[in-house]
């Protein structure tokens, strides 16, 4: 697999320390952390209103913050040469289409910047997502142009894919052949993609890692695996608990007070002994990842 | 083997993926569907048709060629590893079921149920199986 991962040197993207604030409104991030690494897929998860769509703007250099420092491939993401541009790709949550051209119109002015432009990529899924060619983009279906934004983001081939609720208007079937692109895009060429969604199924089948933004930070990335394996909710009175983390070495990710001083606490187990039997008398439930979302975000 | 139906995935489960198809591919060398020297898709191909990392594939075709059911040959795809020859024994393959089992065990437990209408259910669900 190695091949499809090339080793580089430089992270696809870097954010460090951004908060970002909306004019006498609340944060939104917070000297927020966080790091993309070639041919990663990430899943980056938070309940609405979380700051999801900010952090991609921001990400990407569409959103100036107020501290803090962003780069991508290196650079910083205010001054990015048109080189390092086109090695981007954005999927916006809201069409950005212009609606009074055609799609052909609309792919053949995009295709005026890029230096690289795949050209049977672009036919073959035009064909096989039936979008028409030759009617006003106002006309199609919003299904219809969120795939054309898609098309849009892969033509170039671009090296980071940023995609902000790229399915939320597709149909099922229509979003299984979007995943398998993506999947493609990342073996042919090690892509590194981030994605936004509020539809688990999907994130669960590609996003090998997977992004928790709450309170204006990354609060934990990891691969989704490894969180399955090692995280499980425990049951018990706080005392207890207490001892328990200790004895097992977990880290408690996520404490919540039950009645009488009983407490449920949401840890990850050192890898090492996730799979070994926890010790007797002690209850715990394995979590999955609709579980994982309503507890870290 | 048509690559979509090679294996499946459930999503919202606790288990990884991996797991998931690692636990499979393991029944169906148990029950001989595969045997010694059968082709397995590649990674490319089960990725893509699954629509699931690639990462999460090899990783699980790794762990299973490190326990001695897939074999690497050179320059090709992974096979069943030769000591697969034939289905193994019922008293083996029902070994595979235990932690299955052992869940529904101890569920059954919390629930207070008396053992004979547990196993009544899972006798009416094996029967409808077989039906179906």
């Amino acid at each position: 697999m190695t091949a499809h991962f090339p080793r580089a040197e430089t992270t696809s993207a870097e954010l460090r320390q951004v908060t970002l604030q909306y004019p006498k409104g609340p944060t939104v991030l917070d000297r927020l952390d966080w790091q993309l690494l070639p041919g990663q897929v990430v899943g980056l998860l938070g309940r609405n209103g979380a700051g999801k769509t900010t952090l991609l703007e921001a990400l990407l250099g569409l959103r100036e913050p107020d501290a803090g420092s962003v780069s991508l491939f290196g650079q910083d993401a205010r001054r990015l040469d048109d080189a390092t541009r086109a090695r981007i790709g954005y999927v916006p949550q809201h069409s950005d289409l212009f609606e009074g051209f055609t799609p052909a119109q609309l792919l053949a002015y995009f295709r005026s910047f890029y230096p690289r432009w795949n050209e049977a990529k672009v036919e073959g899924l035009m064909s096989r997502w039936e979008i028409p060619r030759d009617q006003a983009i106002r006309k199609l279906s919003g299904g219809q142009k969120q795939r054309l934004s898609i098309i849009r983001a892969l033509a170039h081939e671009p090296d980071l894919l940023v995609l902000d609720e790229p399915v939320a208007s597709l149909d099922p079937a229509g979003r299984r052949d979007f995943l398998r692109e993506l999947v493609g895009e990342v073996m042919d060429r090690g892509a590194t993609v981030v994605f936004s969604t509020h539809i688990l199924s999907d994130l669960e089948r590609v996003a090998f890692n997977v992004a928790f933004l709450t309170q204006g930070r990354i609060a934990l990335q990891a691969p989704l695996d490894e969180l399955l394996d090692q995280v499980r909710a425990f049951t018990g009175s706080v005392t207890e608990m207490a001892a328990l983390m200790a004895r097992l070495g977990a880290e408690p990710l996520k404490r919540t007070p039950l009645e009488a001083g009983r407490e449920r606490v949401l840890a990850r187990l050192p890898a090492s002994s996730a799979q070994a039997a926890l010790p007797a008398g002690v209850a715990a439930d394995r979590v999955n990842l609709d579980d994982l979302f309503t507890e870290l975000t | 083997m048509h690559v979509e139906q090679f294996l499946h995935i459930n999503t919202g489960s606790p288990e990884p993926i991996y797991r998931q198809l690692i636990e499979q591919v393991r029944r169906r060398i148990a029950a001989g569907q595969l045997k010694a020297g059968d082709e397995i898709p590649s990674v490319r191909e089960l990725a893509q048709a699954l629509a699931v990392h690639p990462m999460t594939i090899s990783k699980a075709y790794s762990m299973l060629e490190a326990e001695g059911a897939l074999e690497r040959r050179r320059g090709l795809s992974m096979v069943v590893a030769a000591q697969h020859q034939r289905a193994q024994s019922s008293a083996s393959r029902i070994e595979l079921l235990r932690p299955t089992l052992q869940k529904a065990a101890d569920e059954a437990r919390q629930l207070k149920l008396p053992t004979a209408e547990v196993i009544g259910l899972l006798t009416q669900l094996l029967d409808d199986e077989t039906q179906a």
